[in-house]
């Protein structure tokens, strides 16, 4: 019929007029878009963006972008460079340390750093009592000497402060332009200071970027500070977009919709081979481990030194790494990185099954006993805990051991560490700066630290060894070789604890389209986003 | 009725009339039985079987199907067709659990509602409202966030979630069935209120519950499977097989991992779909009892 | 009927008062320290800090006064503040809602007009090879865990045969429109903006087409039931023996009267998608409230789960009251739920 015929032929020249033009407006507009903007895609987990409370991965990424600190680590990811402090000294003792302060440094709204904002920001990271705010610990004064010298003074030795202060969480805030916004930065900002959603919208940075939009879980938008006084970054915008797992960041990589993916680990970096995407792999510092709770109620007197050492022989080290990372890292010794001061020389734990079933027969153990791991149930790092504890059980079963698993949330984890329910647990740790005092500072069984308090829970002296305080003392009280030697006698003294043990150093996978220059990794900052450029 | 003298009638015992009905079932809703069938079966004999150790290596791992592992190697290096059949006896039970728990309780309470009525009928009908206002996915991810994860409190959230269709369901029949008049003769004859329910009411209200707890054991053994994808139902290492496709999500180019779960869910839900319909087909063309 | 109606309705707010209160109580009662989110782990034996967190967040009142506050701040749209994100949960639902009500718009439209092309095809072509190969692909939609298939789906159209883009609303490089209604589809149109529109569309097929095939399954069975009925009916012999052919009596006569039933369901399939989409929002990183529900109860944002919930039961409740109307009002002699 005449009718239907006509209509059928209109119906198909707009069904493909539609695809037509589908087509060509997709190429043109993305086309366009792809010139200015940088995408990186991870699994964002931000806790907050202001600086004094931010404490996590995706932080680093955007503190190190919108806020500077004083000094910062150099692409060798050991040097301390200038930033915002062009050259800096201390006493003999590392008691005293002075900082002189760029003049041409600005802030995003134009007025210039001073003295009195490196001040005020020490002091508000102290003070808020957050996260990071244990970087100012120790911290007797904060001096404006003069509006471009700073004096911190610190109650005890501290070789190790010019480091602490290279972390991206010492970020220089804009005292006047936060206060504006509700910050307080004096002793009672701990229960006074109110600014944490002001910061959600606003950056008050010296930095290449500023905050343009945060949707949390979703996004967050950076856009070129124009006010910078240092050499312009690249991009005028990046977007940091949340996808959450490995395969999908791959997927989204290989079609160009994100220029570089964070977390894709060594198994589906194997499967990319796409011309369009380079995937690099670097050592990174970043290790996860396992640790004994010899303190728990069911371990009471069980978990010995010796069953301790027992058990750390019948973990099948190389095996683990197979199996967690594809063979893509490294065993590391102590738990404390390996690169890091003190490593140098160590060697990591090796498996020796039979040796391991002798000794936990000999301290009556022979049959075998029951543990409970509780771990929270994530992957990071390319590292899946559930998998790593898998294997950990189907070790210790060789021994006679039985594991059983329980991966939590990290809220209820974060409660049974503190009430003495685990025997075994498992978790990861990525360093906050350049220097090895802060694994001492966490790590080491001194009295009063946090694994301690864990690993002891009622009965912390079981656990507690005094001369690792020592050692640490000394480290920060010396430098150069002196002090790296004291870390490595440290790293053997915990390494002889038998409490934390690392299983693995994964390498980290860098993964970037092929037309992005300039992606390295840092140990202090994650990703320097000012570095990279489009070719 | 037999006259003495006359030969007694030999007929198909309970067995035999049994599988007479079921003859009477759709193609499709006998290959929903064999289905079942196969699952409980693998669900007792398992253990028995001499296949791979699903919780030890049985090779290297991530690699795709072959000869030695017909679908392949997790992870892990572990057997996946050997875990999707042990999976089975996690999934299966529990849902069966859930749905026999939900249609006690669920049941019993509608009963009361629908035979006490007044207050009791107004309490136990709203609570059921609530209940059924939320999404059930929601609520049991809220519950099973409150009581932690693993199998039993998953199974605990979902008969919470479950609970108010069988009330409903077991009160409708009882309203209906209560106005009859054999009901009526049985009070006149002055039977006891619990007498009246349990055997006057209740042996005609179970068709609808039946047909739909074949039904509800397909979606339980979903949303079992969705909790443990979201991490909040089966621990590992168990082979539960929501878990199962969660890691083989994160193994996505890995596609054997997810694919035997993946299809055993499908064909447990299939299976009770074909079975549910082919019962309801059955019940309607004999019409309400 | 309309006693029925007012009735109902007034039930509402009740039901929303239980919601709210089991949302409450469900979400108090979690395990694990909802302290541990918000004070750092450093500071937990610091009871100055501790104390003044817990008074911040009402967390040292007894529970009936927690209760209390709770609903009359909920009364007054103020859920709380999210552990996690640290803003106002009503705002950070705000936010996302646009999102999830997009895709579940988008999975209802292709869900029932498939459903219903379907239906309406094996109703005409009843136990031909069409028939069952339809209602085979309906009734796997709705059987094959939406996880999975979403899985697969992306693996396939996204990655193999690159059909579709990625993951997420739209190319994290554009800038979204700025609208009225917050579906990026519409606003784009509105805005005039065709390859936005075609980007967001795009974007937003492949989930929308996972989430619908989950309900392709009940519309088609409820259209070709309905349809075979009506097909039965005096009104249509008589049509036939009047000599109208097979497709006017299907469209004219049938179609018109089963249709009822449809719109009954309609209600239904709108609370059934709104379950679906909590996990096709995880799998394809849609920022909408389903998203945002798995990651709460992954940790325990306790104030989170509660919104939530309340916000996904409240839109759960007016569907399914939606449908008990209209029910009723299609079979005026059949009550429901008495």
């Amino acid at each position: 019929m005449n009718t239907a015929f006509s209509s059928n032929l209109r119906k198909q020249t707009l069904r493909s007029g539609m695809l037509l033009g589908t087509v060509s407006a997709m190429f043109f507009g993305t086309a366009l878009a792809a010139q200015d903007t940088l995408v990186v895609g991870r699994s964002m987990d931000v806790n907050s963006l202001d600086p004094a409370r931010a404490f996590c991965d995706t932080c680093q990424i955007y503190l190190t972008a919108v806020y500077e600190p004083l000094i910062t680590l150099g692409a060798d990811n050991q040097t301390l460079e200038p930033k915002l402090a062009t050259s800096w000294s201390n006493n003999d003792d590392f008691t005293e340390f002075t900082f002189n302060l760029n003049p041409d440094a600005v802030f995003s709204d134009g007025s210039p750093v001073e003295a009195s904002d490196v001040v005020w920001t020490f002091e508000r990271l102290r003070n808020l009592k957050g996260s990071p705010s244990f970087l100012m610990d120790g911290t007797k004064s904060i001096e404006a000497i003069d509006a471009h010298t700073v004096k911190v003074t610190v109650d005890a030795p501290n070789s190790e402060f010019l480091n602490k202060v290279s972390a991206p969480y010492t970020g220089i805030v804009n005292a006047e332009a936060a206060m504006a916004g509700g910050a307080i930065g004096d002793e009672t900002a701990a229960t006074a200071d109110g600014a944490e959603g002001w910061f959600l919208e606003n950056s008050v940075g010296s930095g290449p970027f500023t905050l343009s939009k945060y949707a949390p879980e979703d996004e967050l938008r950076l856009a070129r500070n124009d006010s910078y006084y240092g050499p312009a970054p690249a991009f005028g915008e990046v977007v940091i977009t949340q996808i959450q797992d490995s395969v999908s960041q791959a997927q989204a990589l290989e079609t160009g919709s994100i220029d570089i993916a964070m977390q894709i680990d060594a198994d589906t970096a194997k499967s990319i081979n796409n011309p369009d995407v380079t995937t690099s792999i670097v050592a990174s510092f970043n290790f996860v481990y396992f640790a004994f709770m010899p303190g728990s109620e069911a371990m009471k007197d069980k978990l010995t030194p010796n069953v301790r050492e027992a058990l750390t022989l019948a973990v099948d080290y190389d095996g683990m790494l197979e199996f967690t990372v594809g063979g893509n890292g490294n065993k590391i010794a102590a738990p404390i990185p390996n690169g890091f001061p003190g490593t140098a020389n160590l060697t990591p734990r090796s498996q020796d099954v039979e040796k391991s079933k002798a000794m936990l027969a000999e301290a009556g153990l022979g049959d075998g006993f029951e543990m409970e791991a509780v771990y929270p149930n994530d992957n990071v790092y390319g590292v899946d805990l559930n998998i790593m504890m898998q294997k950990l059980q189907q070790d210790f079963a060789q021994v006679g051991v039985e594991v059983k698993l329980k991966p939590v949330t990290y809220p209820v984890w974060r409660e049974d560490m503190a009430s003495g329910s685990a025997d075994l647990t498992a978790v990861y740790y990525a360093p906050d700066y350049f220097g090895s005092g802060q694994y001492a500072a966490y790590f080491a069984m001194t009295p009063g630290s946090t694994w301690v308090k864990r690993a002891g829970y009622k009965s912390p002296e079981t656990v507690v060894n005094e001369k690792e305080g020592e050692i640490y003392a000394a480290a920060l009280a010396a430098s150069g070789d002196q002090s790296v030697a004291k870390y490595e006698e440290l790293a053997k003294e915990m390494m002889a604890d038998n409490i934390i043990i690392p299983l693995v150093s994964p390498n980290l996978v860098l993964a970037y389209r092929s037309d992005i220059t300039g992606v390295r990794y840092s140990a202090c900052c994650n990703l320097p986003l000012a570095e990279i450029a489009r070719k | 009725m037999s006259a003495a003298g006359e030969p007694a009638r030999v007929g198909p015992g309970r067995a035999g009339r049994l599988l007479q009905f079921l003859d009477r079932l759709p193609v499709t809703g006998k290959i929903g039985i064999v289905v079942l069938l196969f699952w409980l079966i693998t669900v007792l004999t398992v253990q028995l079987w001499p296949i791979a150790d699903p919780l030890m290596m049985a090779g290297r791992r991530l690699q795709p199907p072959s000869g030695a592992n017909w679908l392949g190697t997790d992870a892990l290096g572990r057997d996946v067709l050997s875990r999707t059949l042990h999976g089975a006896a996690y999934t299966i039970p529990v849902a069966f659990m859930v749905v026999v728990s939900a249609v006690i309780i669920g049941s019993s309470v509608g009963a009361a509602a629908g035979y006490l009525g007044g207050w009791t009928d107004a309490v136990i009908m709203r609570a059921a409202d609530v209940t059924l206002s939320f999404p059930p996915i929601l609520l049991a991810m809220t519950v099973a966030a409150t009581l932690g994860p693993g199998l039993p409190n998953a199974g605990l959230a979902m008969v919470i979630v479950w609970w108010p269709i069988y009330a409903r369901l077991m009160r409708a029949q009882v309203l209906e069935v209560r106005t009859r008049e054999h009901v009526e003769a049985a009070i006149a004859g002055g039977a006891g209120k619990t007498r009246v329910l349990v055997v006057h009411i209740l042996p005609l209200c179970w068709t609808p519950t039946l047909i739909n707890a074949t039904m509800d054991f397909g979606q339980v053994a979903l949303l079992a499977a969705s909790l443990s994808f979201i991490g909040l139902g089966a621990v590992p290492p168990s082979p539960e097989w929501g878990s199962m496709i969660s890691e083989g999500a994160a193994k996505f180019y890995s596609w054997w991992i997810a694919f035997g779960p993946g299809m055993a869910i499908l064909s447990v839900v299939l299976a009770t779909s074909f079975l549910g319909d082919g019962l309801r087909d059955l019940f309607d063309r004999r019409g309400p009892k | 009927m309309l006693r029925y109606i007012i009735r109902r309705m007034l039930g509402v707010p009740f039901l929303l008062l239980g919601v709210a209160s089991v949302a409450f109580i469900l979400s108090q009662s979690t395990k694990g320290d909802p302290l541990s989110a918000l004070v750092p782990e450093r500071m937990m034996n610091n009871p100055e800090i501790v104390n003044a967190v817990k008074a911040q967040w009402g967390l040292d009142q007894p529970l009936p006064v927690r209760y209390v506050v709770y609903m009359k701040n909920l009364v007054q749209g103020d859920m709380g503040t999210s552990f996690n994100t640290r803003r106002p949960i009503a705002r950070d639902i705000a936010d996302r809602l646009p999102a999830t009500l997009e895709l579940v718009a988008a999975a209802m439209i292709i869900g029932t007009t498939l459903g219903m092309g379907i239906g309406l095809l094996s109703a005409r072509f009843r136990y031909s090879i069409f028939d069952n190969a339809a209602r085979g692909f309906a009734l796997l939609g709705s059987s094959v865990p939406i996880f999975w298939s979403g899985l697969i789906m992306l693996y396939i159209f996204s990655v193999q045969l690159k059909w579709t883009p990625g993951t997420g609303r739209l190319d994290a490089r554009t800038t979204p429109p700025e609208g009225g209604t917050g579906f990026y589809t519409i606003d784009a149109l509105l805005a005039g903006d065709w390859p936005l529109f075609v980007e967001a569309a795009s974007h937003l097929a492949l989930p929308a087409f996972v989430l619908g095939w989950s309900v392709i399954g009940i519309v088609a069975r409820l259209v070709r039931s309905s349809l075979l009925d009506a097909l039965g009916q005096d009104y249509v012999r008589t049509a036939r023996a009047k000599g109208a052919s097979e497709r006017v009596v299907l469209i004219n006569h049938a179609l018109r009267n089963a249709l009822i039933p449809v719109l009954t369901v309609l209600g239904f399939t709108f609370a059934y998608l709104i379950t679906g989409a909590v996990l096709t929002e995880a799998i394809f990183s849609w920022p909408g409230i389903g998203s945002y529900a798995v990651a709460a109860a992954r940790s325990l944002d306790y104030p989170a789960i509660g919104g939530v919930t309340i916000v996904g039961a409240t839109a759960f409740l007016l569907a399914n009251l939606a449908t008990d109307i209209a029910y009723a009002w299609a079979n005026p002699r059949i009550k429901v739920g008495g």
